[in-house]
């Protein structure tokens, strides 16, 4: 992007304010006629030039109904996002370094199909293309790389349409108030996962009968086919298993412990291999208490997303 | 070339395929076909997945495509020139076309190339071309924006049809001006339809089978009798024994009319060579017209843009006008020979007596000298082409019987000259206009009185064959009315038609084709918009113009809002509970509506009940949406609202 429509972009999005759903109206959209808008410009001027120098009374009216059309193209252009609405949908965290999806949903409820395309204001990264049908919503996602963990804004967006003729570029200018997650980067700890417990992961003790029942979890691998909830695969196909109160007891439960690396270690290399093993336990089915200065995250269930957002969040003590 | 791009790239090229057709009636054909065969190539190597040519390639086959255009025109620029280099650089752009901006630009071009048939055109069926070339263009332009061809065609329509009215409102509106910008070279090349600038027999008798419109009048109240509807045009004045022609011998003629009433009338054409007709006898030049000896009109500038002109004659007057001897000298010569024609007219001179009674014994002499009116007579291949005719074949047309009747006026020592015009016309009730057309070529002569010091008019034809004069060429020629009763039947039903047409290219001769300065200043004032076209009322016609071209795109609007009629009734009943504090989400089925409901007032909750019972009927109980059903539903739902102002103050929004 030029220098100068940097900085014009800029100028526009600074005027905006953050919201969670935003509605395109005429204050947030512009329109500018694209390259080819321009040329068919000249085009009416040249014929509108001939016009008058040969006196053709058709060509006036070929010179007129191309400059009307682009007028409609104007208008065509501004519906294609006036009542668009756009709001931050779920996105999934991701590990620092690897690129998230930021999802953005778009609705709107007039009978017209849109197409749309989407892109971060800043010009960078890969232009979403997508097609809106009559009075739907479609959700989308912006791919972000997350350079480091903890809590980003979500990119400041714009969002166009030149539509239906490609004369006319309709643009508008979306801060949405959501936050793509990045937690850690895992760091291997193999060694310290070992010798702090002697067990192997595959000598989890399985549960009984007798066992009461806790909450369900994830399927993980590992999980035997009696742990598995069926029914609920049933109603919504979806694979997970039943936890059991007995099931961490004892000597099972593994602690994940900010104290276990001596003080040199720096914060962000600490928490990456803290979530290594917070990873490793969850692949493995071994139940684990994460210790953090401020906070403590014992077995229940959503664990593994409470101890990793825990990781994520970590601001010297004072988790939030 | 994948699918896609054939998709998107093919419409562009046949959209231009569309739009370079009618230059195959203007243009060398080769031209055209060439620009044909070259987008054909390209949509066929787009479908082969050819690799484009090299451009070193394209250049020499274009240098040498320009060069034979060159040869055989003569010119690149001007108009014929101009336009043939332009579709060919179009044609070639094609094969340099990959990315989507060049098959934009090469959409842009389509659109300028559009117009270049109005140059050539602009008749209504050029018009309707013209629509047809923008539409298919906008297709393309549509799908070539990535649309799905589903619908498209819908959508380019539909513009289309929107910016018709800002189109015409433009076209009344905006200003236009009364000249050129820059001159451009006029092309010679360009077929006369018109008179030749000589009258050797034979020559007019071309144009008297030719039915083109020559041009049309619009009188302004009474209109003279048929039989004095001469329109006159040019004079000939040398005769070298076989031909006539205007040699300019008299430069200055004072002419006096006198007696007759006026008559104003509108004539317009396209003119050739600045000629003008004008009816006898037209009082004086108008604007941009000057006034030539002998009582012609002529354009002021060349051009041969359609123009309309005022004019102001006397048709029953008296050309009165004083020749010195000299110019009467010069009327009076004539070659040697054609000696059984001088010693006629010594004959008639001596019967007639004066000079009027030699006109009034030599048109007797043509009534009543078994002499024929025929459009193909027989030819006067003699050394003495007068004597052959008017004692031999005796068979001719209005040429013959001029040239005979001058001839013989000078031989009897009478200044004489030939008139060449239109006579007669035909009267379109429709359009309430006249029409003439190139069949009413003709020429008379005029024949100067010294008694009277009057150019007198002399038609011979008339004497020979007065249905010329009194009615059209193909009633007075039976050749030309078809023969028989079929032939009359199937004029019957034809006139009108042709009548119809008629007036139908009248009109959009006068209001299209010749829509210029003085008629927009004429609408402007017929209007209310202002005196004339200036900047204020220029604003005035546009804002309120285009206000008008809006409704339209307005009342698309307010349609194209519109949901399915469930849809925008739930809404609509959804917004009416929300302004009174009941929150819907959009997950919310009907019976929560209902049970979120049971709060408003006992006849309002009875309805709401009775609406989305109906509602669910439709929506879930029905096999096939009934759009009718639907309807009416909207109709009532649009009736449901919720008076009672306590409920909005009374409870907070439940959440």
């Amino acid at each position: 992007m030029l220098p100068f429509r940097k900085r014009l972009s800029g100028w526009f999005i600074a005027r905006l304010p953050r919201e969670s759903t935003c509605t395109l109206n005429q204050r947030r959209i512009y329109l500018l006629p694209t390259r080819f808008g321009l040329s068919l410009i000249v085009v009416a001027l040249a014929v509108w030039v001939g016009a008058l120098n040969y006196a053709v009374s058709l060509a006036y009216a070929l010179a007129f109904w191309i400059a009307a059309l682009l007028l409609v193209a104007v208008l065509m252009a501004y519906r294609q996002l006036a009542g668009l609405t756009l709001s931050g949908a779920r996105s999934e965290p991701v590990f620092a370094g690897d690129a998230a999806s930021c999802r953005i949903r778009l609705s709107h409820e007039q009978a017209l199909e849109r197409r749309l395309c989407l892109q971060r204001a800043d010009g960078e990264g890969d232009i979403v293309d997508c097609a809106l049908a009559p009075a739907a919503s479609l959700d989308v996602g912006i791919p972000q790389v997350l350079a480091w963990r903890g809590a980003h804004p979500y990119p400041d967006l714009r969002v166009w349409s030149e539509a239906p003729f490609g004369l006319i570029r309709a643009f508008a200018y979306v801060r949405l108030d959501g936050a793509l997650l990045a937690y850690p980067m895992p760091l291997a700890d193999r060694d310290r996962n070992d010798h702090q417990e002697g067990r192997e992961p595959s000598a989890a003790p399985r549960p009984t009968e007798r066992d009461e029942f806790s909450h369900l979890s994830e399927y993980q691998q590992g999980d035997t086919p009696r742990q598995i909830a069926w029914t609920v695969l049933a109603r919504r196909d979806v694979l997970v298993s039943k936890r059991f109160a007995g099931e961490p007891a004892g000597a099972g439960l593994r602690v994940i412990a900010w104290q276990d690396y001596p003080a040199g270690v720096d914060v962000e290399s600490r928490l990456s291999r803290l979530c290594w093993r917070v990873l490793q336990c969850e692949r493995s089915g071994q139940s684990y208490c994460l210790l953090l200065p401020g906070a403590r995250i014992d077995p229940r269930p959503f664990q593994k997303e409470a101890a990793l957002s825990a990781l994520a969040a970590y601001d010297g003590g004072q988790p939030a | 070339m994948s699918q896609d791009n054939i998709l998107r790239c093919w419409p562009v090229l046949a959209a231009l395929g569309v739009t370079t057709v009618p230059l195959l009636l203007q243009l060398p054909v080769w031209i055209p076909l060439l620009v044909l065969v070259m987008l054909g190539l390209r949509g066929w190597m787009l479908w082969a997945g050819r690799a484009l040519p090299a451009r070193w390639l394209l250049l020499c086959v274009l240098t040498a495509a320009v060069l034979v255009l060159w040869l055989t025109t003569k010119t690149l620029v001007g108009r014929e020139g101009g336009v043939a280099l332009l579709s060919l650089l179009l044609g070639f752009k094609a094969f340099e076309s990959a990315s989507r901006r060049d098959w934009q630009v090469l959409l842009a071009l389509g659109f300028f190339l559009a117009g270049m048939p109005l140059l050539f055109d602009q008749s209504p069926l050029a018009a309707a071309w013209l629509a047809l070339s923008l539409l298919a263009l906008t297709w393309a332009m549509v799908l070539l924006a990535g649309a799905a061809p589903k619908g498209s065609l819908r959508t380019a329509i539909s513009a289309l049809l929107l910016a018709l009215p800002m189109m015409l409102v433009l076209f009344v509106v905006m200003p236009r001006l009364p000249g050129p910008l820059w001159s451009m070279p006029h092309d010679q090349k360009r077929a006369s339809t018109g008179m030749s600038d000589e009258m050797e027999p034979g020559s007019i008798s071309q144009l008297i089978q030719n039915q083109e419109p020559a041009f049309s009048v619009v009188f302004d109240g009474a209109i003279p009798p048929r039989p004095s509807l001469y329109w006159r045009m040019m004079i000939f004045d040398d005769f070298d024994g076989r031909r006539w022609q205007n040699i300019r011998g008299v430069t200055q003629e004072r002419m006096g009319l006198s007696g007759g009433d006026a008559v104003n009338y509108t004539l317009t054409l396209r003119p050739e060579k600045s000629r003008l007709p004008a009816l006898e006898y037209v009082e004086g030049p108008s604007e941009s017209t000057r006034m030539e000896p002998g009582g012609v009109l002529r354009l002021e500038k060349e051009g041969e843009e359609l123009f309309r002109y005022r004019a102001r004659s006397r048709p029953q007057a008296a050309y009165l006008t004083d020749l010195s001897l000299q110019d009467q000298q010069f009327y009076r010569r004539l070659p040697v020979g054609n000696p059984q024609t001088r010693l006629l007219a010594e004959r008639l001179r001596l019967q007639g007596g004066d000079d009027a009674g030699f006109v009034r014994a030599a048109l007797e002499y043509f009534r009543l000298g078994a002499y024929r009116y025929t459009l193909s007579p027989p030819l006067l291949d003699g050394d003495e082409p007068i004597d052959q005719f008017l004692f031999s074949t005796r068979q001719g047309f209005c040429e013959h019987y001029a040239s005979a009747m001058a001839v013989l006026a000078r031989a009897a020592g009478l200044p004489a000259r030939v008139v060449v015009g239109y006579q007669g016309g035909e009267y379109n009730p429709v359009g309430r206009f006249w029409q003439v057309r190139s069949s009413d070529a003709h020429a008379w002569v005029e024949v100067w009185l010294p008694s009277r010091q009057q150019w007198l008019r002399v038609d011979p034809t008339a004497a020979v064959a007065p249905s010329r004069v009194s009615e059209e060429v193909t009633q007075a020629i039976p050749a030309l009315a078809g023969g028989g009763a079929a032939g009359a039947a199937s004029a019957n039903w034809w006139r009108p038609v042709r009548q119809g047409w008629q007036a139908l290219s009248f009109s959009w001769q006068q209001w299209v084709v010749g829509y210029d300065a003085s008629r927009q200043q004429g609408l402007y004032q017929r209007l209310g918009l202002g005196d004339s076209v200036d900047s204020a009322a220029v604003t005035k016609g546009v804002l309120i113009g285009g206000a008008l071209a809006c409704l339209p795109l307005l009342l698309l609007w307010r349609r194209q809002k519109g949901l399915p009629p469930l849809a925008e009734g739930r809404a609509r009943i959804v917004g009416q509970l929300a302004r009174h504090g009941i929150a819907v989400r959009d997950s919310d089925g009907p019976l929560d509506i209902i049970n979120k409901s049971r709060r408003l007032p006992e006849q309002e909750f009875k309805q709401l009940k009775r609406l989305f019972k109906r509602y669910s009927a439709l929506r879930y109980g029905a096999a096939k949406p009934d759009s009718a059903q639907e309807r009416a539903w909207l109709k009532e739902a649009r009736r449901f609202s919720v008076t009672g102002k306590h409920l909005a103050r009374g409870s907070p929004p439940r959440t």
